[in-house]
Formats: structure tokens, C-alpha cells, sequence
């Protein structure tokens, strides 16, 4: 099944590199330009429930990883077929200096608070997004919190080192 | 009619969780809707990323208070999955128990929520009674009530206790002999059929378009169930069934969770039969010198609100180098309620968020 997966997208496109790690599991790889229409061909093909998109910040290369999570829903009620088995995590690279991105959201609406999560934790912004606001935190952060850089212990140290002890308060003041 | 901006929680009476929704209403009509999540944002991801792969363990389980569980088995099939960790049969058998036990337990918890939203205070004390008695077979087994700690990677942290598989079954028939007096008093209750019949409907059409999984996709009549779709733990040596509905609506989702309840006690009882002797722990390397080849993988699995995944990358170290969660609550919390809230009215707020089955920490993580 997955065999014949990996042949209809060669077909389509030739660029993409894929691996079969393990049974149910297919790895795609293209370059950032195909992702768009490498998910539409993809959720055209049956694979329409878009599960996650993730980040992964691979700082020595100095480039983000992003994986787009597709699985398929059931085309019949009552049994399964072979393609809701298999997982595609379809991946793509982009430069951590220009951290910018095409939305998907015109392809699977579910793709909106993974994408505006993205965008706070990892700082990268999604062109044709509606709406970018904060998810989930609620301070502003130099480096965004989830890029590798940002040390969560160097953070924590300075940010409350400067509240002082209440052992170190002063004997006799108010 | 002048349009009002209306905070519907942190603090309100129809909210339960740390969770907001911004309400535009006209009158008593919901215009637009907002999810604000972010209240319990402990950045689990990002801890995990400091921490070595078994320190882990006492952060997974927090990250969703009422069913714990899943996560625990998801991150140690991740963990198997990346350092090549094989589980024992007996193992698998004790892991598909234990997670039933809690997803009745969830349930129950669940049940409470609900009920009590809707004013049927005597069932949520049932409810959470019952899940009470469930609290006390998970300490018996663990040692802790909520966060239990009990699968590892390569198997479970300690055999069940002697005699316990009677007392596993004397409390899930207690349990059990409560459910004529949920049916007479709110399953079967004009008042609960008034009240979530044709709220909150959910179609097919909206559910495939915006990641619906769990009761909300089984209410509009598909059985999709991760389960069965990819067998994990002893899911794949039992024979069960799963419950669906055809409306869609707030109704049909609670009658699914009931129906959930009776069925994995039924599969408790067959698991418990067909439990094998041996081992149910295979030894992992010392842990605190634990390197785990580099690599990625994703696995999934069903918890009691739908689909649950976790992705993750290791790059050779002791430590994780990326975890990522993908919890039902999020589709359903942030995309799906949003659509669903449109049109309805402000007293069915609490009553549509509690059918769709949202827990606020598994949204922050």
C-alpha cells in the first residue's frame, strides 16, 4: 500500500524524497516551495485530516524543520481500509534567519491554531494567515520561548534573582 | 440590537477548566465566538527538553489532569519505539486494563462536568463517587490517585497486586449496578433530551473539515477509533465494539460516552480472563547514562477524548530533543467550537463545551 503511495507521488512529483521508516509511517520530504501542493495532491488522494503541524528547530544547521501531520479518515463507515492505517509526516525546511512561511489554512482549516502556535513559540509568520495573536503566552519574548536558543534556566535565573529573598529582607522594616 | 462583548470564564459559573471564550452576542444570540487558552501554559515541550528521558515521566502525566494515563503510554511507546524496547505480553495486558480503567474514570469525570452544567447535581455526585472508587483500584495498583507514573518503557512499573483482579471486578460491578439510575435520571430524562437534542451539532461535513476525532466524529455516525484503526497494547486480542450516533449534536455525544463507559468494562473483563503469566517489565539500560539513538517517530493512540499523538525527535543525547503532543482537545477547543458556538445561545455555552468534551490543560500542555 504505502509501496504504491510512494510510486503515485514520485509520479507527481519527482523532487520528493521518500523513506519508509516503519510499517504505517511514511516520510516526505520536499523543499519549501512544493509543500502547498504536495498537501492538496495528498488530501486529493484521501488523506484529509490534517492532525499536526510541528516544528523542530535544528539550530546547528540553522534552519526549522516543519512536519505536516496527515492521516485518513474513514471512506466507509463501518470498516477500514488500508489508508487510514498510514501516517505522512511531510516534511520541509526553512531558514531560521527568515523564518517565514506559507499558510495552509486554504487547504485544511484546521490548520489555524497549530499555525498561530507556531508563530508565538517559534516565531516564524504565516503569510495569508488571518490571525496571528497570541495563543498561549502572556509576555513578549525576545527570542520566541521553543527556539533552542532560548535558555529556560538562564530566563528563570535572571527573572527572579531580581525579586529579593524574603531571608534577605532587612530586620525592622515595615 | 447592539452587539456585546461578553468573557465567558476564567471565572464564571458555566465554565469548568482554566479556559476563556470571547462571546460577541446580540441579545442572547452568540455572533462570534473566541477561544482564549493559555491559562495553564506550564511549556511541558519545552521542560522535557532540559530534563533526561525518565525524568521525564513526572511531567508527562500532568499534562492532563483527569486522564493521565494516555500520555504516559504515549510517550512510553515513544520512547520504545526510538531506543528499540521490546514490552511482554503480560505488560500489554495490564497497560490495555489500566487504560480502560481510566478511561472510565475520565468519563465519570466527564459525566460530572456535564451533568453539573445542566443543573443534575445528584447524577454528578454519583459520577464523581464512582470515580472515586476508581481512584482507589489506581492507588491500590500505583501508589497515587491521579498522577500514577505506572507505564514505563519497556512494560509497566509493577505487577498487579495479589487478589486484585476480584476487587477490579467487584467495584466495576458496584459501578455498574449504578447505571439504571443514570438511565432513570438523566440519560432517559426529558430534561437532558430538552436541553442537548439539536445544541451544538456538529456535521459530517464540519467534522472531516475541521480534525474532529473522538466522540465528536463518532456522534455523526463514523466508527473511527484508533484502537481499532491501529492496534496498540492487547486493543487487537479482544472483541469490542464501537458505539456511534447519527445526529451529531450534544446528545448523541454524551450517549456515546455512556455507551464507551459499559463497553470498556465489558473489555476489562475479557482482558482480565485472558491475562497471561510472566514478566512485565523488560529491563532498560541505567537510566541516568540512558543515550537513546538519534531518530524520530510519531505514535498514537486512542484516549478518551479521540485521537492522541506525540511526535519526537532524539538526536543521540540523553535527552529529548524535540516532543510535540497532539491532544484531541485542541481541534476541538480551538477550531471546532469557535464554528459550533455560532447562533446558539448564551446558556448553552458551558453545555456545548462540556458535550465537545474540552479539558483546558491538554489545549496549554
Amino acid at each position: 500500500m504505502n509501496q504504491e503511495l510512494k510510486k503515485k507521488i514520485n509520479s507527481s512529483f519527482p523532487s520528493a524524497k521518500i523513506s519508509l521508516p516503519k510499517e504505517k509511517r511514511v516520510v516526505i520530504e520536499v523543499n519549501r516551495d512544493a509543500v502547498i501542493s504536495v498537501l492538496s495532491f495528498l488530501k486529493n488522494m484521501g488523506y484529509e485530516h490534517l492532525s499536526m503541524i510541528s516544528c523542530v528547530d535544528w539550530i546547528k544547521e540553522d534552519e526549522f524543520e516543519l512536519i505536516y501531520f496527515l492521516n485518513a479518515y474513514m471512506k466507509n463507515d463501518e470498516e477500514y481500509g488500508e489508508i487510514e492505517k498510514s501516517t505522512i509526516l511531510l516534511k520541509t525546511r526553512i531558514s531560521r534567519k527568515k523564518a517565514k512561511y506559507i499558510t495552509a489554512i486554504g487547504i485544511f482549516a484546521s490548520a489555524e491554531p497549530y499555525e498561530r502556535e507556531l508563530h508565538e513559540l517559534f516565531g516564524i509568520y504565516f503569510e495569508g494567515h488571518p490571525r496571528l495573536t497570541p495563543l498561549l503566552l502572556e509576555r513578549v519574548y525576545e527570542i520566541p520561548p521553543f527556539r533552542k536558543d532560548f535558555d529556560t534556566r538562564k530566563y528563570v535565573k535572571e527573572f527572579f534573582e531580581e525579586i529579593p529573598f524574603v531571608e534577605d529582607r532587612e530586620e525592622g522594616k515595615e | 440590537m447592539r452587539e456585546l462583548e461578553l468573557y465567558f470564564g476564567p471565572q464564571h459559573l458555566g465554565m469548568v477548566g482554566n479556559f476563556s471564550i470571547t462571546l460577541n452576542v446580540e441579545g442572547d444570540r452568540i455572533i462570534k465566538a473566541a477561544s482564549n487558552p493559555g491559562y495553564l501554559h506550564r511549556g511541558f515541550e519545552k521542560l522535557m527538553e532540559y530534563r533526561t528521558w525518565i525524568q521525564n515521566f513526572t511531567l508527562v502525566c500532568r499534562i492532563n489532569v483527569i486522564e493521565p494515563d494516555s500520555m504516559e503510554l504515549m510517550y512510553s511507546m515513544a520512547v520504545e519505539d526510538l531506543a528499540g524496547i521490546e514490552v511482554p505480553e503480560r505488560a500489554e495486558y495490564i497497560r490495555s486494563i489500566y487504560l480502560e480503567l481510566a478511561r472510565v474514570g475520565s468519563h465519570l469525570f466527564g459525566l460530572w462536568a456535564y451533568a453539573n452544567m445542566l443543573g443534575f447535581d445528584t447524577v454528578a455526585n454519583w459520577a464523581m463517587y464512582h470515580r472515586d472508587l476508581i481512584l482507589d483500584l489506581f492507588e491500590e495498583i500505583t501508589g497515587a490517585r491521579v498522577y500514577h507514573m505506572y507505564i514505563w518503557p519497556g512494560g509497566v512499573r509493577r505487577d498487579f497486586p495479589k487478589g486484585l483482579k476480584d476487587r477490579i471486578v467487584k467495584t466495576l460491578h458496584k459501578i455498574g449496578s449504578g447505571v439504571p439510575d443514570y438511565d432513570d435520571t438523566f440519560f432517559n430524562n426529558r430534561l437532558f433530551y430538552d436541553r442537548a437534542k439539536n445544541v451544538g451539532k456538529v456535521t459530517r461535513k464540519q467534522a472531516l473539515e475541521m480534525g474532529a476525532v473522538g466522540q465528536v466524529l463518532r456522534a455523526t455516525g463514523m466508527k473511527y477509533d484508533i484502537r481499532k484503526i491501529e492496534p496498540y497494547a492487547a486493543y487487537d486480542k479482544v472483541d469490542w465494539e464501537i458505539p456511534t450516533r447519527e445526529d451529531g449534536d450534544a446528545y448523541s455525544r454524551i450517549w456515546i460516552v455512556r455507551d464507551e463507559m459499559i463497553e470498556s468494562v465489558h473489555m476489562i473483563f475479557k482482558l482480565l480472563d485472558d491475562m497471561p503469566e510472566g514478566s512485565v517489565y523488560n529491563r532498560i539500560p541505567n537510566p541516568f547514562k540512558w543515550n537513546i539513538p538519534a531518530g524520530e517517530t510519531y505514535v498514537r493512540c486512542e484516549s478518551s477524548r479521540g485521537e492522541l499523538g506525540l511526535y519526537m525527535a532524539s538526536n543521540g543525547e540523553d535527552k529529548p530533543y524535540r516532543v510535540h503532543f497532539n491532544t484531541p482537545s485542541y481541534s476541538h477547543g480551538l477550531t471546532i467550537l469557535e464554528e459550533v458556538l455560532k447562533g446558539e445561545s448564551v446558556a448553552d455555552v458551558g453545555n456545548i463545551m462540556m458535550s465537545l468534551y474540552i479539558v483546558a490543560p491538554e489545549i496549554d500542555r
